[in-house]
């Protein structure tokens, strides 16, 4: 009956009004953020810069650049640090780190070379999971609004694995945010530290420091807030992109809804025309039938 | 008038500070040290404390550091910090450090909970 087909598609208009809204909401938030997760990756430049300085300054006094962190090692157990996101809801955010790091594990392992996992995110987690790989450790709800102190409890943990030879090299897999449109699946090799390139044109005559501690007992503390600051950078970048990717996934949704609605609305006005057409059929044949009968 | 040189006090999150600046004051654990325009080159550790800055204008300004490095190059004068605040008052600076010492340690607390 027509009735009822009219009844089901405003229902279904009801339903995708009300997803529509969700999803608008979502779009709306994810947007608000994003400007603040971009000016925090800019304010974190400056400290990534000034520290990747000064190492350069006292490798280049202390002579023997040589620290753990430094040290190239024989690979036989390789760290991949993959940060994606907690939520879904984002396109293929999550997906295209995995996919990305998950081609790289399979080169690995067909090298012979062992991998742990680092999760960043619940989506990393449950991935590799479910799909029976060693999880060493998953940090969970840091991938929102990602704090320094996140970065350190990371950085510890692999650099922890790395003096206990757990690990002989550590590679990240993020999304690098270069802009509101665009988000780049980034892989990067983050252990063993490579000594940072003097650039050219900056060749800097040795200058005698005074130092206070030891050059060496500096290096000692630098390089490990090295590690924490190129962590620290990859969460913020990963978290911009991560609400960009949001936004646009939500955006999309809510465009499709609109889009719905509209086509729905369009059956519905049809089948309301029906019924009001056959009533009136109904109507005019039953008065026809009437005035026959007379 | 005495000579200037350039002041960065950067921490992971943000600058805190950056300017023109005639005076620094700073602390490493062996104890205050100042540095002036042409101060020879020289790094150091910094200890959880006040850092005085008297900028070009005439004008002081008291952060509370927590933890870093004081890299003097060259008149640029470089504070790479754990964490930093600037302080309302000169003798405020002393407990924001301590603050900002603590929260470090309370996070780092918290994370090894977790673990």
């Amino acid at each position: 009956m027509a009735s009822a087909q009219l009844r089901d598609t405003r229902r279904r208009i009801d339903s995708i009004e009300a997803t529509k809204k969700i999803t608008r909401a979502m779009e709306l938030i994810a947007a608000s953020r994003i400007p603040k997760a971009q000016a925090r990756v800019e304010g974190s430049k400056p400290y990534t810069s000034k520290l990747i300085e000064v190492i350069e300054n006292v490798s280049g006094v202390g002579g023997g650049t040589s620290h753990m962190l430094l040290e190239r090692r024989e690979v036989q157990t390789v760290g991949v640090l993959v940060i994606t996101a907690d939520r879904g809801l984002a396109g293929a955010y999550a997906s295209n780190i995995i996919r990305m790091a998950e081609h790289r594990i399979g080169e690995l392992q067909r090298a012979g070379t062992d991998v742990l996992i680092y999760a960043v995110g619940k989506k990393t987690q449950s991935y590799f999971r479910y799909r029976g790989y060693r999880i060493e450790r998953a940090w969970l709800g840091v991938t929102d609004t990602p704090g320094y102190g996140d970065a350190r409890a990371i950085a510890s943990t692999v650099m922890a694995a790395w003096a206990g030879r757990r690990i002989h090299a550590l590679e990240a897999f993020f999304t690098r945010f270069q802009s509101a449109l665009t988000q780049v699946p980034t892989h990067m090799e983050v252990l063993p530290i490579s000594p940072p390139e003097t650039a050219p044109g900056h060749d800097r005559p040795a200058v005698s420091y005074e130092f206070e501690p030891s050059p060496g007992e500096i290096l000692d503390r630098l390089l490990p807030r090295y590690v924490e600051a190129i962590l620290f950078n990859m969460l913020l970048e990963a978290s911009a992109s991560e609400h960009s990717a949001r936004r646009r996934a939500m955006k999309a949704a809510t465009d499709n809804a609109e889009e719905l609605i509209r086509s729905l609305t369009v059956q519905a006005n049809r089948a309301r025309q029906a019924e009001i057409t056959t009533a009136i059929t109904e109507i005019v044949g039953g008065a026809e039938a009437l005035a026959e009968s007379k | 008038m005495p000579q200037t040189f350039h002041v960065d006090v950067v921490s992971p999150e943000a600058t805190v500070w950056s300017g023109e600046a005639t005076v620094v004051v700073a602390r490493t654990p062996e104890g205050e040290f100042g540095v002036m325009a042409d101060h020879e080159p020289m790094m150091g550790a910094l200890a959880t404390g006040p850092v005085e800055i008297e900028s070009a204008n005439g004008e002081r300004t008291t952060i509370g550091v927590h933890g870093g490095f004081i890299q003097v190059l060259e008149n640029q004068v470089t504070l790479i910090t754990d964490r930093a605040e600037i302080a309302t008052t000169p003798s405020d600076a002393k407990q924001v450090a301590q603050r900002l010492a603590e929260e470090q340690e309370a996070e780092e607390g918290a994370e090894t909970d977790q673990g």
